[in-house]
């Protein structure tokens, strides 16, 4: 793609992405009525009664707390090692 | 380059992890003994408008109750007398910062005020507006000199974070099982290298921090993802404004388009809500887009994203290790543990300290509405160094930069790629794990 082709499609597709957001927040659309809260409760901590909301004991798991912590470290360390390997000049 | 002792009090990384642990000292014993209210102001939502929640408390009411300026005081009293003696520390003027700052905090109050308002805080809050109001004070008025010795966007931006860092419970890791590990951790870290490669490699973006920034944001959880990792890699404040205005926009979209993509497909509620959970940036799109699809699908969305929020703290530790030894160390020598430590950003030390304190210490100790009652208390002073934070920001910028920072439109194409990216490859760790061609489907126990 040329750079000024390139730089069109991205102009266009920048200024959709714009109209579209404009248009869902001009007509409230994806919110629910109920909840007094939207997408800028960027945290969860930002939802007003995140306590009701975000409940501890939806789902019981067999597993032991200490599996999901080896699993969840050796996981990271792996992922690690890879960005280093692939971020080799 | 070496340390010194003098760099635990001087330095304004220490200095953030000192003042993260003295707020959330108060607060703990506030909550616990019940002695005293430390809660920072917070604006209730109002609106010029009729439309307005049930909730919402009339401006006026607001601004008429004692309670309201009561708290208003403990705020820039707490936040102003803790930056003041860090900036004093630092060998800087009082005289020349305190009345910046007290500028600045009554910018900040007009920002929260602003994204506290119906309409305009159902999509874009405070980090918009904070933006937005100090770029539009930039680049019309302009910044008077006086004003800008209280632009400390990094000071804020740390000891916010420490204060975040007790938010982030790592019990939660085990909350949906090995389904929710699988899904938020297994394909997080997949993401943000992928979206490394492409964007330093294919795209050939040589701003790194930007790009690490940007991939944090979508791979783990927008806004506040950016900020920790943003703050971890050094990034500048430019970069930070684009990552999290491109995160924001793009999670309006997703809230909405998402679930009905997935309606469409005929896809079930529980692999519907850990695809969102595990796609949409920030947290409150997340479970209104859950809400969408049903009460099954918001439950499980709403759990897979509380794994995500878990992982602010690994991916950040993570990006200021890399960038400590690899990023930094343009020479490519082997860097010992000395160079690494004097290196590594220290208020990432703090957050990993009080998310292990509050989950390990706090929570077995005082159970978890205590602690849910601590960080009620807590979250608001992290908005407000937040806040202060990004109206720094937009105070800092002119609109000039702000463009010059999406790279000719490189960085819009990272964000799509690496979220197409996440998207596939979220469904097909969802497809995998909960489709119940290969695992057995896990039951979800509703609250509704």
């Amino acid at each position: 793609m040329k750079p000024k082709t390139g730089r069109i499609v991205t102009l266009v597709v920048a200024g959709v992405v714009l109209l579209v957001a404009v248009y869902i927040m001009c007509r409230g659309l994806g919110l629910v009525p109920g909840y007094d809260f939207g997408a800028g409760a960027y945290y969860y901590a930002d939802i007003p009664d995140y306590q009701k909301i975000i409940k501890d004991e939806a789902y019981t798991t067999t597993v032991p707390t200490w599996v999901h912590i080896v699993l969840f470290l050796a996981w990271g360390v792996l992922m690690y090692r890879l960005w280093k390997r692939i971020d080799r000049p | 380059m070496h340390a010194n002792v003098s760099d635990l009090w001087k330095k304004e990384d220490w200095q953030a992890v000192w003042i993260g642990f003295i707020l959330i000292g108060i607060a703990v014993l506030a909550v616990l003994t019940g002695w005293f209210d430390f809660s920072a102001l917070k604006f209730s939502t109002w609106s010029v408008g009729e439309e307005a929640a049930v909730k919402a408390v009339p401006l006026g009411t607001q601004l008429a109750s004692w309670a309201f300026w009561r708290k208003c005081l403990v705020t820039v009293l707490t936040l102003g007398v803790l930056f003041t003696l860090g900036v004093k520390l630092q060998g800087e003027s009082i005289k020349k910062y305190l009345p910046a700052f007290l500028c600045l905090f009554i910018i900040a109050f007009v920002v929260r005020l602003i994204s506290a308002e119906f309409t305009l805080n159902r999509y874009l809050e405070w980090a918009f507006w904070a933006l937005l109001v100090g770029l539009l004070i930039s680049n019309t008025v302009g910044v008077p000199t006086w004003l800008r010795p209280a632009i400390r966007t990094e000071f804020y931006i740390k000891t916010g974070l420490v204060v975040m860092g007790f938010s982030v419970l790592f019990s939660n890791i085990a909350k949906f099982g090995l389904y929710g590990l699988g899904i938020a951790w297994i394909v997080t870290p997949i993401v943000i290298i992928f979206m490394w490669w492409f964007g330093t490699r294919v795209l050939k973006i040589d701003n790194k921090p930007l790009v690490i920034t940007l991939a944090s944001a979508t791979s783990v959880c927008g806004t506040s993802a950016a900020i920790a990792t943003g703050a971890a890699a050094g990034a500048k404040k430019n970069d930070l404004s684009v990552a999290i205005s491109i995160s924001i926009i793009f999670t309006i979209l997703m809230m909405v388009f998402e679930p009905m993509i997935i309606r469409w497909t005929g896809m079930s509620q529980l692999m519907g809500g850990a695809l969102i959970g595990g796609t949409v940036d920030s947290t409150g799109a997340v479970v209104l887009a859950g809400n969408a699809l049903g009460p099954e699908a918001e439950q499980a969305a709403v759990l897979v994203k509380s794994i995500q929020n878990i992982l602010i703290g690994f991916i950040a530790f993570a990006v200021a290790l890399f960038f400590a030894t690899r990023v930094d160390n343009k020479k490519g020598e082997k860097v010992g543990a000395g160079v690494i430590w004097t290196r590594f950003p220290k208020f990432i030390i703090g957050f990993f300290a009080a998310s292990l304190i509050a989950s390990f210490i706090v929570l077995p100790l005082t159970g978890g509405a205590e602690v849910k009652a601590i960080n009620g208390v807590l979250d608001q002073y992290k908005n407000w160094a937040f806040v202060l934070a990004f109206t720094s920001i937009g105070l800092d910028t002119n609109f000039k930069e702000l463009a010059r920072n999406m790279q000719g439109g490189k960085v819009l194409w990272l964000y799509v790629v690496g979220q197409v990216f996440n998207i596939a490859l979220t469904f097909f760790a969802v497809w995998l794990l909960l489709s119940g061609v290969v695992f057995d489907i896990p039951v979800l126990e509703l609250y509704k």
